[in-house]
């Protein structure tokens, strides 16, 4: 008797765990969708980096103003080979489970997963684009730059220029500046660094000539006046203390940039009605508040939500002429 | 004396109940995720940092940093107790403190050696960021790509030194793990490299279950050895916090050891892309140089002393580049870059002049989060060593279930598991067959960081090996190298000609 | 126990010098080694260490001539055959149960112990496996085949 009321706690105990996760499917009537269990949101990147923040805003506004029923977003960190085996699983992932899975994807996994793998943004399903990010160019204290002009004489004189940034999409600006200034890269070498913060130190001793990076990362230091912006790789501008630096057009060339948008996207598989809602509520999480105020104003981003149909269009093309850049396109 | 004056203000903001509770709290948590292997700090920061969202930001970033801080005492935890090393500064505990526990039957002392050199290195480090943070964090920026080459090529001579009995079997693991470090993505071109194909080795081969296999779970199919062997009464030993002190004259030995690591452990904290595991290797590198009472590697006391002192007072010093200049010195650096600028705050090189007490308030309570968790540590030996009590028998399923969720948690899929057992298994043949796999794992993590830092300067100096030269700080580093080669070259010269002029 | 005839150990070094012959080779000729722009390529760092290591394993190679055999027993390996039965029975039933089936499996049946033993270890692992990983510190599990396609 003692030995059977053992075995009943062991085996109760066992399947306990497997209750506290997820609930008791019921049946998804045709018609709006509303979420009726545990949503798995995959992050590609380790937590505490870029990436992972964005997740979690975005799931903190969701959860504080209610918008996905009440159901519990459970974060999936899959960062197995460099983020590939994490864009693998989503895209493979069929039945009704596609309608409660999530990835935050950005330009930066974009280009590496062209180049190293057969995914293609077309193996996806994109639900939203929500912000995006551009470069700058930055000089150090004890430079002997002033200014994008005195760079530009110095390659004409054949002087040789190294540039550190960080990897994806600053690489991608990189390539893009060289073309437009028709340098080669022998002149103008770049340094990819793990992160901008490593480029960063670089730059401040004074290790490299010039830096790449974007507004977060950079801002504080042209505030210290330890960096100084110097050219701005967008159509426009900056605001702030970053608006002394001009653009390529102000300067005789063409506009170069290279913007490093972020986004959300699913499974193939999702059904039509899941990807409106979700949809719809990354559209009232770009409106609010909180996602404005505190995330955006704080990170330096560009806002720009984009919905399914427009963000579709545009990463399809932002695939295209990636992919024959690096001479991928069939 | 200002900053002894602003530290006291520090001082004062955080000697609140509620500031002195959340360091408890924080320490305790600390200890607890550094002491389960597979859950290192970077994951144990970044899982917890929700939780802090609920306080204003001085008391959260206190409690952060009081559990990033605890880390460190925690890894070794079971790395004396278990040969299981929790992260991966606990890597070179474990090299002396497993045998100390064991072999040595003192896992009591082992246990207080490592808490009080982890408290010493700290303090040294906290004192050094209070006084010289800022002047520090400059120097660190100093050592640019090629200055790190010649540093690290200093530091993988010295992996020699480890290589014990056998240098030829020392050199072959040493580039074995030098050659699986290489498989991956290459930061520098964005390419793949040696991934054979396979999607999941494009990331790389992941550190810790890479780590927990080679040591932990060789170390469970060793034990199957020892199942029928009686635990003898190291029971007779009272399991007190009095009987697992260590002696006067043994804490004479440790404090030297102590307190040399505790410095250059701060500075190797503070330089970019070295954190507390290459400051544990060049503490007890550096301890190798030094006389030492028992051999290091058979359960020195200077040998726990060298690598636990380093790696806390590596924890200490990385954060003077995080507060000095804003930089993250370690992706668990990055983590609470990203939680100060949740909270609002802008780290960077003008927090200090902007939210100095913010800053002070985060310096006066790592050294109370390093009090807390030394009373704390100490006063749990006792259930602790009682581990080391349970019968072999148990223990070799027991670590084996842990072995798993560990490398299962570090990676967040089976591919650690698998990387965990086949780590296990190679590195079981290998003791076995007389390799030691200390080397392998600290190539593993060294070589990286000196080919990056290699090849980038040979982008700066476009092909030229000038570069090394003409900095002085690379220079200085490139003399020391040669004169550490050329040593043992000239000594046996030396010996030739005199055996040669003998006859 | 232990003679000099051919075993493990010697093989060691050869598994090594392929090692080293495999980078080398894919470094250099893959991955290329020299640039005169920017210097060492990919390839350069593989490729020196694989040559030294193909250097070295010969070396280990004819030193392992002269050495001693040192055997495991089949038991040895117990563990490795335990765990990778767990990573597919995993997919299959799922972390939790898995790890459960094998520790009762072990303490009992192999190992022999009594029944109360079973528990008590049962227990403190639960604990720490599901309270520690699973729960606070919010890992996910996998759930296996069964457990997903009933839930």
């Amino acid at each position: 008797m003692k030995k059977l009321l053992l075995a009943l706690l062991v085996a109760s105990t066992m399947i306990f765990p497997i209750f506290a996760n997820g609930e008791t499917e019921t049946e998804q009537a045709s018609g709006p969708f509303v979420p009726q269990q545990n949503i798995e949101w995959y992050c590609t990147s380790s937590p505490g980096g870029g990436s992972d923040i964005f997740t979690r805003t975005i799931i903190d506004i969701i959860n504080e103003e209610g918008l996905a029923n009440g159901q519990n977003i459970v974060m999936q960190y899959k960062t197995d080979g460099a983020g590939e085996v994490g864009r693998n699983i989503v895209s493979n992932i069929k039945g009704d489970k596609a309608n409660y899975t999530l990835l935050t994807f950005n330009s930066g996994d974009l280009m590496p997963m062209c180049k190293n793998t057969n995914l293609r943004f077309e193996d996806f399903q994109p639900i939203a684009h929500m912000a995006v990010d551009k470069h700058l160019i930055f000089i150090g204290e004890n430079s002997r730059f002033s200014s994008f002009e005195d760079v530009i004489e110095a390659l004409k004189n054949g002087e040789q220029i190294v540039l550190g940034g960080s990897k994806g999409d600053d690489i991608a600006c990189y390539n893009a500046l060289l073309k437009e200034l028709g340098v080669e890269s022998t002149q103008f070498a770049y340094i990819a660094h793990d992160g901008s913060g490593a480029a960063i130190t670089a730059m401040l001793g004074n290790h490299i000539d010039l830096l790449i990076s974007k507004p977060a990362s950079a801002s504080q230091y042209v505030e210290a006046k330890r960096l100084t912006p110097i050219l701005a790789l967008s159509t426009s501008r900056f605001p702030g203390n970053l608006g002394v630096a001009p653009t390529l057009s102000e300067l005789g060339y063409n506009d170069v940039e290279s913007p490093n948008w972020r986004s959300v996207i699913g499974p193939k598989n999702m059904s039509p009605e899941a990807v409106q809602f979700w949809s719809d509520v990354l559209g009232k999480v770009s409106e609010s508040d909180k996602w404005n105020d505190e995330y955006i104003e704080l990170k330096k981003l560009v806002p720009d939500y984009m919905d399914t149909e427009t963000y579709s269009a545009y990463g399809a093309k932002f695939q295209a002429d990636y992919l024959k850049t690096i001479g991928k396109d069939k | 004396m200002d900053n002894l004056q602003l530290l006291l203000t520090g001082f004062i903001s955080v000697l609140t109940l509620q500031n002195v509770l959340v360091t408890m709290l924080g320490a305790l948590l600390g200890l607890l995720v550094g002491a389960m292997p597979g859950i290192g700090s970077l994951a144990g920061v970044a899982l917890l940092l929700p939780l802090t969202y609920k306080f204003n930001p001085t008391t959260a970033i206190i409690m952060l940093g009081s559990l990033y801080y605890s880390n460190m005492y925690g890894g070794s935890f079971s790395a004396i107790l278990l040969n299981i090393p929790g992260d991966s500064p606990a890597v070179m505990t474990a090299i002396d403190g497993y045998p100390m526990a064991t072999k040595k039957n003192r896992p009591g002392q082992a246990l207080y050696t490592s808490n009080i050199s982890s408290f010493t290195g700290g303090l040294i480090g906290m004192c050094i960021l209070t006084f010289m943070g800022p002047a520090l964090a400059e120097l660190g920026l100093k050592f640019g790509p090629a200055e790190m080459t010649a540093l690290l090529l200093v530091a993988m001579t010295s992996i020699g030194w480890l290589v014990g009995s056998n240098p030829t079997k020392g050199i072959v693991l040493t580039a074995v793990g030098i050659l699986i470090a290489s498989m991956g993505m290459d930061t520098l071109t964005g390419s793949p490299r040696f991934e054979f194909g396979s999607i999941y080795l494009l990331g790389g081969v992941p550190f810790i279950p890479f780590v927990i296999g080679t040591v932990g779970f060789a170390q469970v199919m060793k034990l199957v050895d020892e199942k029928d062997k009686k635990i003898e009464a190291n029971l007779t030993q009272k399991l007190t916090i009095k009987g697992s002190m260590i002696s006067l004259h043994e804490f004479k030995r440790l404090i030297f050891p102590a307190l040399r690591s505790g410095f250059l452990g701060t500075f190797v904290g503070v330089l970019p892309g070295a954190g507390a595991t290459t400051g544990a290797f060049l503490g007890y590198a550096t301890q190798k140089a030094f006389k030492s009472e028992e051999e290091l590697g058979t359960g020195a006391i200077e040998g726990i002393a060298a690598c636990e002192s380093a790696n806390n007072a590596a924890a200490a010093g990385s954060f003077a580049p995080l507060l000095a200049l804003g930089i993250p010195g370690s992706g668990t650096g990055a983590v609470l870059l990203g939680g100060l600028m949740m909270w609002g705050l802008n780290p960077g090189p003008l927090l200090f002049t902007n939210q100095p007490e913010f800053c002070w308030s985060l310096i006066a309570s790592l050294f109370l989060a390093n009090i807390i968790t030394l009373i704390i540590a100490l006063g749990i030996i006792p259930f602790l060593v009682k581990i080391l009590t349970v019968d072999v028998k148990l223990m070799i399923p027991c670590i084996t279930v842990v072995c798993i969720i560990g490398s299962y948690s570090s990676t967040n899929s089976l591919y650690g598991v698998i990387i965990m057992v086949i780590s296990g298994m190679f590195g079981y043949i290998f003791e076995r067959n007389g390799y030691s796999t200390a080397p392998m794992l600290l190539s593993f993590v060294l070589a990286p960081l000196l080919e990056s830092n290699m090849r980038k300067s040979f982008i700066i100096s476009h092909g030229s090996i000038d570069i090394f030269f003409q900095n002085p700080i690379s220079l200085v580093l490139i003399l020391i190298l040669f004169t550490i080669i050329a040593t043992p070259i000239v000594r046996g010269i030396i010996g030739v000609v005199k055996n040669h002029n003998k006859n | 126990m232990g003679n000099s005839k051919f075993g493990t150990k010697n093989i060691l070094p050869l598994v090594t010098l392929i090692i080293g012959l495999l980078f080398s080779s894919l470094g250099f000729f893959k991955y290329g080694f020299w640039d005169k722009n920017i210097g060492t390529l990919p390839g350069f760092f593989p490729t020196i260490i694989g040559i030294l290591l193909i250097a070295v394993s010969a070396l280990a190679f004819f030193q392992s001539l002269k050495e001693e055999n040192n055997y495991s027993k089949l038991e040895n390996w117990y563990p490795v055959f335990a765990v990778f039965l767990i990573i597919a029975s995993t997919f299959v039933f799922g972390m939790y149960f898995s790890l459960a089936a094998f520790l009762i499996f072990w303490v009992r049946v192999y190992e022999k112990c009594s029944w109360k033993t079973t528990i008590i270890t049962f227990l403190i692992m639960f604990v720490i496996v599901f309270g520690a990983f699973g729960t606070w510190l919010n890992i996910q599990f996998p759930k296996g085949l069964i457990f997903n396609a009933i839930f």
